[in-house]
């Protein structure tokens, strides 16, 4: 009984030892077979990477300086571009952008409920370099004009406007809502503007709509400034003009006023 | 057993009992156990031994993919040759080459299933660059040999289809160039021993075959765009002035670098078997000339330093100068007295020769030897002309000469470098065919003085705005340059008896504003065509290629034309009248 626990230990162990050996060349044989897979992947890799190689340096014959030459010489025609058409920053690409035209496609704008939000958005008012404040009176740079004969220097032109100008500008005004001033939408604006023989019920209906929309101290500087815009393309239609520099001008300096704007107003009624 | 009887022999009690028996049994059976726990033990042991060996063995000492048998694959046995931007120039391919094997069919019997010379012929349709005598002598000498070294794939398809077992394919790998002949003498070639011949390919040749760096590229200073627009534009010239040959420079004033360094005309150095014929020749960095005009800045620049010359209004006689029995004068009548701008514009002799006379022959030599012109040009290149220098003392009319371009032959790259040190603030530096990372330029030493080198890139501007290099003008480029057009001297020291038979430079560098580049177009022998307007100096054929080829290169180069800016020249401007000049 003892000599067969004995030797069914023994046996054991053996076993135990043919396990182990039997594990480990399992083990040699997985290493071995993963081996092997490595060297097909290297030997791919070296295979892909000559055959990269060799179309690589096809492609780089193939499109080399001289046939580079020969076919821009047959084909294309291509030149060295001109010293003329490089451009050193963004304002000077902004220089070849088309002047706003009348009668220009209106620009896409997109719809906002919030006028708070496009407030926000406005470029900053012009201030004062000497007291960091917005300016306020007339001697700022802009002169104020008076209300109804008015006669601005703007470079060597002086324009004179009359009454009936300044109720088209008010027309013009009567758009100039916050919209307005973001977008750049101005066919509407000379569009009544241009016509001349605008009637002054017309113009009073914008100015209504005008102090209904628009905060009255705004207005009337615009107004003003509509006036002063007026001072280039003397061939143009003068009134026309001065809507479409209005508004542009608009864009670009939302202006704080007070005055000027009931003056602006008396003359709608005037008008009328 | 018969336990009460007496004890028949002297036997123990315990052997009598067999205890003894069973007590070696055990003392046995212990040791049978302990030597096979000993064999189990060790069993275990050896392949613990074993697993643990293999573990490390595997873990250890196997190679990664990179550096075994694997990497050695894509070493390629000779290293890469590239531009400044990595663009392969040189590289090792394993290309189709062509191979006559009589005994593909056997030992006996024909080699070939049609007859030898319908072979050639078929061959030569293939090949018309082939000598059909040639192959046909080949194909009957009944010897394995290589009928052509390179062939293309699609050619390896057409010998194929021709259906003949004794012509091979075999893929050996070769040195191929994919550009071609671009740069051909700044890269040189392999030869069929795969050693280096001319060019960067001779002076690197340890380097690239060299195990231990034979992975990585070497980087060229060459940009293989600007050198391919300074070639064409100089073949184009070539073409129409019937030049017997080119040469133009591309320099890097601050760093020395070569961007582009051509040599018309050129050779394929895929076929080096053709190699070995006149076009090797490097007129660039070999083959020297005297520079004629282009000499002259130099000798104002040094009039300047040595405070020769103050005030740029001052004039000096322009009548033709007798000396030594020997009359300098100019190309044309340009009026009794010239100031140093005129002079320059106008391309003046005479005047530059006073200056040079007034500067003395010890001075205008030390500054032509402080410009590397007495020695071969500093450069990689094995091809490299010796200047012809005058020795010993200048006498007063060699001084004049020289002061004007004559008497002393240099290689166009030799004047590069001295433009190089005149444009960039005064300092002289080594040219290098290597591309060098920024702020590792090798150390110079100053030439002229910053003024100096200030008021020259005025008056080069000048010669461009207003005088005789007015078609090197690319606008927005504010290219700045001496034009020179030197009589070639006879053999021997014939003299200068053709007068058909001139060089023709004009040495350039742009933006004049704030100099980097050097340009040089240099034309041997130009004939005066239609296309010339019946000129031949190099205001009409070497400055325009200056014009053309600055546009190309400029933008690529990273100097960006800009038509708004230039070097304020207006306090010379009231000096100088418009005129032309050689």
């Amino acid at each position: 009984m003892n000599m067969t626990a004995r030797r069914l230990r023994s046996m054991g162990w053996v076993a135990t030892l043919v396990v182990c050996a039997a594990l480990v060349m399992v083990l040699a044989f997985r290493v071995n077979a993963l081996r092997s897979q490595v060297h097909r992947s290297q030997a791919r890799i070296i295979a892909l990477r000559q055959e990269t190689m060799y179309l690589e340096t096809e492609f780089e014959t193939r499109a080399n300086q001289q046939q580079l030459k020969s076919w821009n010489d047959v084909e294309f025609g291509y030149v060295a571009p001109a010293a003329t058409q490089y451009l050193d920053n963004e304002r000077e690409l902004v220089s070849y952008a088309k002047p706003v035209e009348p009668g220009a496609p209106a620009p896409i704008r997109v719809a906002s409920t919030d006028d708070q939000v496009a407030a926000a958005a406005v470029f900053p008012a012009m201030v004062s370099p000497l007291t960091g404040k917005p300016p306020t009176d007339s001697t700022d740079t802009l002169a104020v004009p008076t209300a109804t004969l008015t006669r601005v220097h703007a470079g060597n032109n002086a324009v004179r406007t009359d009454a009936a100008v300044g109720g088209g500008t008010v027309a013009a005004l009567g758009l100039a809502s916050l919209n307005e001033r973001l977008g750049t939408v101005h066919h509407s604006a000379h569009a009544v503007a241009a016509h001349k023989s605008a009637k002054a019920k017309d113009g009073k209906k914008l100015a209504k709509d005008t102090k209904a929309r628009t905060k009255p101290t705004h207005s009337g500087d615009e107004a003003l400034r509509s006036v002063s815009a007026g001072h280039s393309a003397r061939h143009r239609d003068q009134s026309a003009l001065r809507a479409d520099l209005a508004s542009a001008d608009r864009r670009r300096r939302p202006y704080p006023g007070s005055a000027p704007i009931r003056l602006a107003l008396k003359d709608v009624k005037a008008a009328k | 057993m018969n336990a009460t009887g007496p004890i028949p022999n002297a036997m123990s009690t315990a052997t009598a009992t067999g205890r003894l028996h069973y007590a070696n049994l055990r003392a046995r059976s212990l040791s049978t156990a302990k030597l096979r726990l000993v064999w189990v033990v060790l069993g275990f042991a050896f392949f613990a031994l074993t697993a643990f060996v293999r573990i490390g063995q595997l873990g250890m000492a196997s190679q990664s993919p990179d550096h075994g048998a694997a990497g050695d694959a894509l070493v390629p046995p000779r290293a890469e040759l590239t531009d400044r931007n990595g663009v392969p120039l040189g590289r090792a391919f394993p290309s189709y080459s062509l191979w006559f094997n009589p005994r593909a069919l056997g030992a006996k019997g024909q080699p070939l299933v049609k007859t030898a010379d319908e072979v050639a012929r078929a061959l030569v349709q293939i090949f018309p660059a082939e000598d059909y005598a040639d192959l046909l002598a080949k194909l009957k000498a009944d010897k394995p040999t290589y009928l052509r070294r390179r062939v293309l794939p699609e050619d390896a398809n057409k010998v194929f289809a021709l259906g003949e077992p004794a012509l091979e394919f075999p893929r050996e790998t070769q040195r191929f160039y994919p550009q071609g002949s671009l740069a051909a003498h700044v890269l040189g070639y392999v030869d069929a021993d795969g050693k280096g011949k001319l060019g960067m390919e001779e002076f690197l040749n340890t380097r690239l075959l060299d195990p231990a760096h034979r992975a990585e590229p070497v980087a060229l200073s060459i940009d293989s765009r600007a050198q391919g627009a300074m070639e064409d534009e100089l073949a184009h010239e070539m073409l129409v002035t019937h030049a017997l040959g080119a040469a133009g420079i591309v320099l890097d004033v601050d760093t020395g670098e070569v961007i582009a360094l051509a040599s018309l005309p050129s050779f394929d150095p895929n076929r080096s078997d053709l190699a070995d014929n006149n076009h090797v020749k490097n007129r660039a960095t070999n083959e020297v000339y005297e520079l004629g005009s282009t000499f002259k800045p130099f000798t104002v620049a040094s009039a300047i330093d040595a405070g020769v010359i103050t005030d740029m209004a001052v004039r000096y006689p322009a009548r033709d100068l007798k000396i030594d029995g020997f009359t300098i004068h100019d190309h044309k009548d340009y009026g009794a007295t010239l100031n140093v701008p005129e002079a320059l514009i106008h391309s003046s002799n005479i005047v530059t020769a006073q200056i040079a006379d007034k500067l003395g022959g010890q001075k205008l030599r030390d500054t032509m030897i402080a410009l590397g012109m007495n020695q071969r040009a500093n450069i990689e290149l094995p091809a490299k002309g010796f200047p012809i220098w005058p020795k010993g003392n200048w006498p007063r009319l060699r001084t004049m000469t020289v002061g004007f371009g004559h008497g002393l032959a240099v290689t166009p790259l030799h004047l590069a470098q001295g433009y190089a040190a005149l444009v960039n603030g005064g300092i002289w530096r080594p040219a290098t065919l290597f591309k060098v990372d920024p702020g590792h330029a090798a150390e110079g030493h100053r030439v002229f003085q910053a003024s100096t080198s200030a008021r020259m890139r005025q008056l080069l501007r000048l010669i461009v705005v207003k005088g005789t290099g007015k078609s090197a003008e690319a606008g927005g480029y504010r290219v700045g340059g001496k034009t020179g057009t030197a009589e070639k001297a006879g053999s021997n020291g014939a003299g200068y008896k053709n007068k058909h038979s001139v060089i023709a430079t004009f040495a350039a560098a742009f933006p004049m504003d704030k100099p980097r580049y050097v340009v040089i177009a240099m034309l041997d022998q130009p004939q005066a065509t239609q296309s010339t307007s019946g000129q031949r100096t190099a205001a009409w054929n070497a400055a325009p290629v200056v014009g053309r080829v600055v546009p190309r290169i400029g933008p690529l180069l990273g100097v960006v034309p800009d038509g708004k800016r230039d070097v304020d020249v207006s306090d010379l401007t009231p000096l100088v009248a418009n005129g032309e000049g050689e």
